[in-house]
């Protein structure tokens, strides 16, 4: 717990320092993708990682947040600081709806109610046009006022100190979320349903708690992308930004809390650096991805604490972590 | 783990240092277009034409002495993706100028990136009339809108063709949509009744259900907004179902792709477009001939753009004499461009007109021009 | 009201193909349980080699069909006995993402070899309508649906009445027993893995003569593909068909009589109902509850 907690503040301290080695805009560009990719991955792995069911409906949360955000500040008018937090309320919300449905069902059943849910939603944004304006999406999304004196830099600037904060906040949540008791039922449900129940913990209580999570952040991370990029459209219910979450949780490993940002580095430097190979880039990346599932089965974390583990034991001390993927039990 | 976010961040600080030093060598030209996807096709037919303009424009020296060079970046039409590229582009590569983004949704986010660095854009695809309304500065747009075609052609539709009582069907994205509204807008002023609007999403292959509301309704002709894959498969399935009503549609539906996919089914199909191979003048011969040298086959819609988007950039680069970006918005504003398909310039707000536009009809498996307008300043 | 017949008619058409195209999944997806995402792909490889196979080599149909059948067998055979045969007892996440990984790989390899062209596959029978009363169809549609018929018959026959099939019913209910009579469960497998890839394949070609093959079309195709099957029960024959039926009528009707913008969201919202209601469909096999 301790070697997870000083990773982080580590890395949250190497990237507050960032901005101020650096002023290639583009660089900070990608840094500013990382780290909303990182709070999406963070949230994902709420769900995927410590309750233990694989969700493929988490953009169903990003893009309520979006629009929310979308529509708060183009139609009423609201400053970022208000949408933003406002985006992730809404998205809590559909969470709690989309969770009260489907956290019923397991396996490949959760795995495509999600589905469902997500393109629900994506044809409802897509053919809404009175409100969503459909397929032409939202453009124009208000910048903050006070960003229309500075420069491009300090306004990169500033968009890198908000997703810095929203990651540290993310951060901050899931720690305390895994770290506290509901945390710890929840990795209990992961491993054997049946013997949480029976010592009295509500299975649906708590794999609640961790989607309701899990979809306030995705929303803020919503709400911060319609604001960066300045245009939200039914694209962000689309299953491919949803394999690229979901990419990013398992090269990581999922069920660790550093999992999610190594997953976010490597998987947007990978898309990043792969533009070079042009039409190559995606046929590379579906190769990738069968290696990491062949190989690493839980993610470059996963394998890093497996070998830690292995050291431990070897020289006699024990580990103190929680144990990292599920040995989940199948029902014969 | 901290020395691998520490390498990675380092590794990324050494990389950025090195593109930091460019030199004055080739003039570069930033072009965003959707190469994967499911409008790849007609964004690598844009590249197509795109390269071919720079090609010839090498061949005779390039730009005062300088060689041309395409930095080709895939949007994917999405506007995530597409600004991604654009931001790239202009950090990275540090083009002074960009094309693209294909999809209008695409081009109103790099719009805005472009505005931001003070880049110029210009757009040779995006049709949604409102692109140009949005108070940029930067922006240009070379294409036909489709208020621009239905002004031009629905007199022709409403009149010559003696319609009165039209169905439309668009595909359901902002291009579709956009152009069913212009084009019932136009011709309702004319008197002609709308008797059926449906949309179908971009894939769709069924389309029996669509086509027999139409037949139900019976209208005296049928307008469809709709691509290559889309059109092909409608056309061809409202022949089999029997349908003998006048079709129009606009798109890219005069190209050899489209009657070739279509077979016998596009016998008799109107279609309103900015651009067909065998349109009138000596530019577009030998246009058509430099292409089929190149590629083999007969340029379309899209390839046109690419060539004329190119060659407009380029004459705006030579007449700024640098390849500074503000200048080169100012040239644009001059641009008096001689194209295959007729005679570009832009209006202060940057939307294009001058240029021709043709009503063809396909025959025989090919396209017969009947009418050749020029579009008029909006 | 008079155009009933005809949305009936257009539903049971596009329903039987639906219903082909699932019942390669529901094969996969009940008895090994992974949820195989590159289904879509699977089909568009169909197309695509049956276009190779039709225009490049000049065979005619069925020929084409056969050499589409032989070359996607061996394929998914080869991808169950070297990818999916590593990660079989992890639970179906490391599935669903190699299976995720598969179709990402193949659709943009497919692009890069035969491009975003759409392709024409030669019907056998040429268009143009056939009337019955007031209903309009096609003789290649007809055929389409005949040659369905035949390939759901077909692959009934194979697991009801072969011993490979029942060796597949045995592991079905029960691999470790089915291991200890003597069944090699590993070939098995493979077998299934093939003989769904086949099916989707072939539904692939078939499809691809009527309307077109596009190599960007998997992900739809695996969407209604999933839908189908959650309707019908995983793993259930008569399901598939029924699912596949119930989805094309369904989007038909619903298309006709309100928008047919918003078709797609019906078999998403029929999902979640069933899901919610009925979640082993509505031919359950199992009665299990985790």
């Amino acid at each position: 717990m301790n070697i997870q907690r000083n990773c982080l503040a580590g890395f949250m301290l190497l990237a507050a320092v960032l901005p101020f080695l650096v002023s290639d805009q583009y660089i900070l560009h990608v840094a500013i993708i990382v780290m909303f990719y990182a709070v999406l991955a963070t949230s994902l792995n709420l769900v995927v990682g410590y309750v233990g069911e694989f969700s493929l409906g988490h953009t169903a949360f990003l893009g309520t947040g979006a629009y929310a955000a979308a529509l708060l500040s183009t139609q009423a008018g609201w400053p970022m600081w208000a949408t933003v937090p406002a985006a992730g309320l809404c998205a809590a919300v559909m969470g709690t709806f989309i969770g009260a449905i489907t956290l019923r069902l397991h396996g490949p059943f959760f795995v495509i109610i999600t589905l469902s849910f997500s393109e629900v939603l994506r044809l409802i944004a897509n053919n809404w046009v009175a409100v969503t304006k459909g397929p032409m999406g939202i453009a124009g999304v208000p910048q903050p006022a006070l960003l229309s004196g500075m420069s491009n830099l300090a306004g990169k600037h500033f968009y890198y100190g908000i997703a810095w904060g929203l990651l540290a906040v993310a951060l901050y949540l899931a720690y305390r979320f895994v770290n506290s008791n509901a945390g710890r039922a929840a990795v209990a449900i992961r491993e054997n349903r049946y013997v949480a129940q029976s010592i009295g913990i509500r299975p649906l209580h708590y794999s609640m708690m961790a989607l309701v999570l899990g979809a306030f952040l995705s929303g803020m991370a919503g709400g911060f992308y319609a604001h960066y990029i300045s245009f939200v459209g039914p694209e962000m219910f689309r299953f491919a930004f949803m394999v690229t979450m979901i990419t990013m949780v398992l090269i990581g490993g999922k069920g660790t809390l550093i999992g999610p940002l190594v997953g976010a580095l490597l998987v947007t430097f990978l898309e990043e650096y792969l533009r070079e190979a042009q039409e190559l880039r995606l046929s590379l990346f579906g190769l990738i991805v069968i290696a990491i599932v062949l190989f690493l089965p839980n993610g470059i974390m996963g394998f890093v604490t497996s070998r830690r583990e292995k050291y431990e034991k070897k020289n006699g001390t024990t580990p103190a972590s929680m144990p990292v993927s599920g040995t989940k039990r199948r029902s014969a | 783990m901290k020395f691998i976010t520490l390498s990675i961040s380092g590794l990324l600080f050494l990389n950025s240092a090195a593109f930091a030093a460019q030199p004055s060598g080739p003039i570069r030209i930033g072009v965003i277009q959707p190469m994967t996807g499911s409008v790849a096709y007609n964004g690598q037919a844009y590249v197509r034409g795109a390269k071919l303009a720079v090609a010839q424009r090498n061949a005779t020296g390039g730009i005062g002495g300088r060689q041309v060079e395409l930095q080709i970046e895939d949007g994917q039409c999405q506007p995530a993706n597409s600004v991604n590229a654009a931001e790239k582009l202009i950090q990275r590569n540090k083009v002074p100028v960009l094309a693209g983004a294909f999809c209008s949704s695409a081009t109103a986010a790099v719009m805005a990136v472009a505005e931001k660095y003070k880049i110029p854009l210009l757009s040779g695809v995006s049709s949604k009339a409102d692109l140009t309304e949005k108070g940029m500065k930067y922006f240009f747009r070379s294409a036909e809108t489709d208020r621009l075609m239905a002004k031009t052609f629905s007199k022709i539709l409403a009149g010559d063709l003696k319609l009165k009582t039209v169905a439309y069907i668009g595909v359901n994205d902002d291009w579709g949509r956009g152009g069913v509204e212009d084009f019932e807008k136009y011709l309702n002023e004319l008197g002609v009744k709308s008797v059926m609007k449906e949309y179908f999403d971009h894939g769709t292959t069924d389309y029996y259900t669509l086509l027999t509301k139409l037949r139900a309704l019976n209208p005296d002709g049928v307008f469809v907004a709709a691509e290559t894959q889309d059109g092909s498969i409608l056309v061809k399935q409202l022949k089999e179902f029997g349908i003998e009503t006048k079709v129009f549609g606009v798109g890219s539906w005069a190209t050899s792709d489209f009657i070739g996919l279509t077979g016998e089914a596009s016998e008799g199909i109107y279609a309103a477009v900015p651009y067909v191979s065998n349109m009138q003048g000596d530019r577009n011969r030998s246009f058509v001939e430099n292409y089929q040298k190149q590629y083999k086959q007969l340029p379309g819609k899209y390839d046109a753009s690419g060539y004329n988007s190119m060659n407009i950039l380029m004459q705006a680069i030579e007449r700024a004499g640098s390849d500074e970006p503000e200048k080169i918005r100012d040239a644009l504003h001059k641009t008096d461009y001689d194209a295959p398909n007729g005679h570009f310039r832009f209006t202060e707000k940057g939307e294009g007109y001058g240029f021709d536009t043709v009503l063809v009809q396909i025959q025989g498996g090919k396209t017969n021009v009947i009418t050749q307008a020029q579009t008029d300043k909006p | 009201m008079e155009l009933l017949p005809q949305y009936v008619a257009n539903g049971l058409v596009i329903g039987s193909f639906y219903a082909l195209s699932a019942l390669g999944l529901t094969l996969i997806l009940g008895l090994m349980r992974v949820v195989n995402f590159a289904h879509g792909e699977l089909y568009m490889m169909g197309g695509v080699i049956g276009w190779w196979a039709t225009t490049r080599l000049g065979l005619d149909f069925f020929s084409g069909l056969l050499l589409v059948a032989v070359v996607l067998g061996l394929f998914g055979w080869l991808i169950d006995r070297f990818l999916i045969e590593r990660i079989r007892d992890q639970g179906e996440e490391p599935g669903i993402l190699l299976t995720i990984g598969l179709s990402i790989f193949l659709a943009n390899t497919a692009l890069l070899l035969v491009g975003t062209a759409p392709l024409k596959i030669e019907s056998p029978l040429a268009g143009g309508p056939i009337f019955l009363g007031s209903v309009v169809l096609t003789k290649a549609r007809l055929f389409a649906v005949a040659v369905s018929i035949v390939l759901m018959i077909a692959t009934y026959l194979v697991i009801q009445r072969t011993r490979l099939g029942r060796a597949m019913r045995a592991t079905f209910q029960d691999p470790m027993a089915a291991k200890l009579v003597g069944i090699k469960t590993a070939n098995i497998y493979a077998g299934t893995f093939a003989m769904g890839t086949v099916i989707a394949s072939l539904s692939g070609m078939l499809l691809g003569s009527i309307y077109s093959t596009q190599v960007s079309i998997g992900g739809l195709v695996s969407m209604k593909a999933f839908v189908v099957v959650i309707l019908g029960g995983m793993g259930s024959f008569a399901g598939a068909i029924v699912g596949g039926l119930l989805l094309g009528l369904a989007e038909a009707l619903w298309g006709g009589y309100v928008a047919t913008g918003w078709v797609d969201i019906i078999g998403f919202v029929l999902v979640i109902l069933t899901l919610l209601f009925r979640p082993y469909g509505l031919f359950a096999k199992r009665a299990e509850r985790a």
